[in-house]
């Protein structure tokens, strides 16, 4: 068996196309995640008593379940719950007309936003105390205290993580046929369809995201050199 | 016993030891004073081969070895036959306290286990620590951690030991224990070299005083004549700076 | 479609579905097994001094880090059969659970690689140091001080890559393999596709409890090896 490669080099750009879509909704789930996320961290970090407890059986859940489970119990949950609510509306509604993304950007900003939680209660839990005692010390109110001196501070050191999720959720699109999403890997699915070239087709699909995850791990790597700068230049005055 | 000549140790482009001759006799206890970065502990790590020289020569009980080009043998060896006490105590943080002390016995030595408990027993007890076999190092004090260490290195029964300035991760309350332990050592005989800042324990303790600054032997004599008389300029600034003023004699 | 929620469905899910937990829990445990065997070889290879050997491991752990399990499992399937071709070797015919294993053993060997890595690099350099200077050998040294050392370092990441491959092969069923996912697929085709939300809870509550199971075993033995560090005395 010898490789298509005039097909295969075709269904590259397929796939490829597939990009965009992947990114955007890994963009937006992370865009709602990180401030609810946040939000929720701070609840069990500080012990609020009905979020502490609900949004750790929450995390519990996600992290225990495979997302290709989560992805079969909310698409299928979804229409339930919508056609029961306008039907005691009293109005009509077609279900089969949403559109996939808006299934994508659902699932995935649940399943972001525990896998975040984790990630900020974490981080709040390695920053000092006497953080946020010198921000008090000098007159900041407890807001002020979080805008300036924690937030900050939490993004850095949370960072390698954030980029690990990151990644896992441009991997975790590649579930979006479940959906009949048409991100990377459906698209150069249908596209081998055709003639069978499915191995072609997911040399492809590993391809790009090679490509995509390296970039994006790139990116972070250079956010995280920009945000440490004050560390490395007094590891220089040490050394 | 162990005689070491023309040992050159360079860091990148930082020469730290500049070709040291050193003589020890059976039952000698010599302390290596210098300021630090000296290379006096570089030379100690050279010697039982944690830092590999980059020219030298080791003679141990009659037997030459070219520090540079030792062979995985030779190393192992030299260490059959010493035994090493770390600035940070070193002990094995999965074990307690008195299976830190048999472990060298039972696996390095080959000693029945038995006698080896038997053996480690009596060291910890001699110590001062009958009631901390069970400990793991976690729950024991700086001080009493390094005695666990002095009592696994003498156990060995080694032909040598080396200290690494044992009481230098110590609180100051906590050397003094340390050091008996040490002079201890010393009062059965055992061979020792010391790189330590304690003048106290040269003064009472060492037989011979080496002084060291930048990679070079400065003065070595009688530690109580050196400490009072020293010869050389950059000793006299050395130990002003050390000795605590009761202890200043004359210089 | 879904018209109504009815538990029944979701109760006698369970059972049906329970049949196949071996068949997940066997695929898990033997990539688990030859993953740890593959990833301890990939950790010597980043630990190596030759800068080739560097390179590759680390290669190695980016690529897999950057493909998607589903990606991973369909190359594994198309692309095994399609190389053995080449050297005349039929793989046609082979159960869909090889390719299942090879792919996720692949996949736990990559991140049980960096597991043992940042394990063993956790670990101070004073205590081979130590163990030497008590006149160990290496190899001896390596396996009563550093090793039993790194395995406490390595449990909770251990068993967070456990979870992982327990999640990750749900996806096992896209090329075919029947488990406890396969099976509930069988189930919502069976129903023509009514009540599916029914049995995907169960399947998922499943998962769920496994997942709690596994990480609450792994915190204890944790707690059983650090009792030297927490407390004071041991026997």
């Amino acid at each position: 068996m010898a490789l298509d490669i005039e097909f295969l080099i075709r269904t590259f750009f397929v796939a490829a196309s597939g990009v965009p879509i992947a990114l955007l909704v890994t963009i937006i789930a992370l865009l709602i995640s990180i401030p609810i996320s946040f939000l929720l961290a701070l609840t069990q970090i500080n012990e609020i008593f009905i979020f502490k407890q609900v949004s750790r059986v929450y995390v519990s859940f996600v992290r225990g379940t495979p997302i290709i489970v989560q992805i079969f119990i909310i698409y299928n949950s979804i229409p339930l719950m919508l056609k029961k609510t306008f039907n005691q509306l009293g109005y009509e509604f077609n279900i089969e007309s949403i559109h996939p993304v808006w299934y994508a950007i659902i699932i995935f900003t649940f399943n972001t936003t525990a896998i975040l939680i984790e990630v900020f209660r974490s981080s709040l839990q390695t920053i000092d105390q006497t953080q946020s005692e010198a921000g008090y010390s000098v007159g900041l109110t407890k807001y002020e205290v979080y805008r300036r001196i924690i937030i900050p501070q939490i993004l850095v050191s949370a960072l390698p993580n954030l980029s690990t999720a990151t990644i896992n959720l441009i991997k975790a699109t590649s579930l979006g046929y479940a959906i009949s999403l048409h991100e990377i890997t459906l698209k150069a699915k249908v596209a081998a369809n055709l003639g069978y070239n499915y191995l072609e087709a997911y040399i492809d699909v590993f391809l790009v995201y090679l490509i995509v995850c390296s970039l994006v791990e790139y990116g972070y790597k250079r956010l995280e050199i920009i945000l440490t700068r004050h560390k490395q230049k007094e590891g220089v005055h040490i050394a | 016993m162990l005689n070491i000549s023309g040992v050159e140790k360079q860091f990148g482009s930082n020469k730290v030891l500049k070709g040291i001759d050193l003589n020890i006799k059976k039952g000698d206890v010599v302390v290596l004073l210098g300021p630090s970065g000296s290379g006096k502990t570089t030379l100690l790590r050279t010697i039982n081969f944690f830092e590999r020289a980059d020219k030298g020569q080791l003679i141990f009980n009659n037997e030459a070895i070219d520090m540079s080009k030792a062979s995985g043998k030779e190393i192992y060896n030299v260490r059959q036959k010493t035994a090493f006490v770390f600035q940070n105590y070193g002990l094995f943080h999965h074990k307690t306290a008195l299976e830190n002390v048999i472990e060298g016995l039972i696996i390095g030595r080959k000693v029945p286990r038995n006698q080896a408990i038997k053996e480690a027993k009596e060291a910890l007890d001699t110590l001062g620590l009958s009631d901390k076999y069970n400990h793991y190092p976690v729950s024991l004090s700086g001080g009493q951690q390094q005695r666990v260490a002095i009592a696994r290195a003498f156990v060995l029964k080694p032909e040598i030991i080396l200290f690494d300035e044992p009481t230098s991760s110590l609180d100051p309350e906590l050397v003094g224990e340390v050091l008996t332990a040490m002079k201890l050592l010393a009062d059965k005989g055992t061979t020792m070299l010391v790189v330590t800042h304690e003048i106290s324990f040269a003064k009472e303790v060492a037989t011979k005083a080496i002084f060291m600054d930048k990679g070079v032997i400065l003065e070595e004599g009688i530690p109580n004549e050196m400490l009072t008389h020293p010869k050389v300029e950059r000793t006299k600034q050395f130990l002003k700076r050390v000795i605590p003023e009761e202890f200043i004699y004359n210089i | 479609m879904n018209e109504y929620f009815d538990s029944t469905y979701l109760i006698n899910a369970f059972p049906e579905l329970l049949n196949f937990l071996s068949v997940t829990l066997f695929i898990t445990i033997l990539a688990c097994l030859l993953g740890t065997i593959l990833g301890f070889l990939i950790m010597l290879t980043k630990l190596s001094k030759y800068r080739i050997l560097q390179i590759l491991g680390n290669l190695y752990t980016t690529i897999m880090r950057c493909t998607p399990s589903i990606v991973l499992l369909f190359l594994v399937y198309y692309g095994l059969p399609a190389c053995a071709e080449i050297i005349n070797i039929n793989l046609h015919d082979v159960h869909t659970g090889v390719f299942v294993v090879v792919t996720f053993t692949i996949q736990f060997a990559a991140i049980i690689s960096e597991v043992m890595r940042s394990a063993y690099l956790s670990i101070d350099s004073n205590q081979y140091e130590a163990g030497v200077s008590v006149g160990m050998t290496k190899f001896q040294t390596y396996k009563r001080i550093i090793i039993p050392q790194a395995i406490v370092i390595a449990i909770p990441n251990f068993a967070n890559a456990l979870l992982e491959l327990l999640k990750e092969g749900s996806l096992a069923y896209t090329i075919g393999f029947i488990d406890m996912v396969g099976k509930a697929n069988l189930i919502v085709e069976s129903n023509f596709n009514a009540h599916a939300l029914e049995i995907y809870l169960a399947l998922g509550l499943i998962y769920w409890l496994l997942s709690i199971i596994i990480e609450y075993s792994f915190t204890k033995i944790e707690s059983y090896f650090n009792q030297g560090k927490k407390s004071t005395i041991a026997y």
